[in-house]
């Protein structure tokens, strides 16, 4: 029985520059790249990603994959900045708050002030949560 | 703006869950308060809506006191960066009115200390914002 904990205490933890690095420049780095693989590389097979604020759950890689393939086809422009994190080897967890700069195909910047929140399983994130500060633009894709 | 830390983990944990939400619950003002600075800022960023000094905050608690018959948070996972003074938490807020109506908020919280006590506060909701 699996009896991971997002968030738990009995996890090893990993130095403190690697959730950083993770969030910044693996995670957010592949998705403002639109570089599905290098996104994907991030969680394990059965993450769950769950946008808050409108309740949306992406369950396993593949909806992931799908969510992040229409993402990258919807919008010409995706950045990610002005991060502050709040990391926490103990807990094996990251939380952060970032400015996203993002523009649907053919039409205006869109500016968002958003937070995640980052369980990792091991090296990889297993359950992540974001909130967003407008309508959801995660939005599940053709799995 | 990076603060210089001054609280233990377990301290940072007792300042937001038990000294901050358990006087909000208490609806008690004064230690409420007692956890901010005095030019602290409380920002709902799901709403983009600002609280600006203790007495901005303090007319906001005091309408949301007045809002509900019984405020809840529980449910804490909290996310420490003791090296820099940061702290985030998830919860579940359970607010009830006076004719029974109960809202419940999954809510995530970030603050950031200076000196023990809270210099910003960013509220993220996942619903419509109760903090107005």
């Amino acid at each position: 029985m699996d009896k991971w904990q997002g968030g738990g205490s009995d996890q090893a933890a990993l130095p403190y520059p690697f959730y950083v690095d993770i969030v910044t420049k693996r995670y957010f780095d592949g998705v403002d790249n639109k570089n599905l693989t290098q996104v994907l590389n991030c969680f394990t097979s059965d993450a769950v990603l769950t946008e808050a604020t409108s309740n949306t759950v992406h369950e396993g890689r593949a909806a992931i994959s799908a969510m992040f393939d229409k993402l990258f086809t919807d919008f010409e422009k995706i950045w990610h900045g002005n991060f502050v994190h709040v990391a926490d080897p103990q807990s094996n967890a990251i939380c952060s708050q970032f400015t996203v700069l993002i523009t649907p195909n053919g039409g205006e910047e869109l500016r968002y002030e958003n937070c995640n929140r980052f369980y990792c399983k091991d090296r990889l994130f297993h359950r992540v949560t974001v909130y967003m500060s407008g309508d959801n633009l995660l939005q599940p894709g053709d799995a | 703006m990076q603060y210089q830390p001054t609280l233990s983990r377990a301290e940072m944990i007792e300042l937001a869950t038990k000294r901050y939400f358990g006087s909000v619950d208490a609806k008690d003002l004064p230690s409420t308060l007692a956890c901010f600075h005095d030019d602290a800022m409380m920002t709902v960023q799901t709403s983009f809506t600002d609280h600006v000094g203790k007495e901005g905050i303090r007319r906001m608690f005091e309408d949301f006191f007045g809002a509900y018959e019984t405020i809840v948070h529980k449910d804490f996972v909290c996310t420490v960066d003791e090296a820099n003074g940061r702290i985030a938490a998830s919860f579940e807020a359970v607010l009830t009115a006076a004719d029974g109506r109960v809202t419940r908020l999954f809510n995530t919280n970030f603050w950031r200390l200076r000196e023990g006590r809270f210099q910003t506060v960013h509220i993220y909701m996942s619903g419509e914002n109760v903090l107005v």
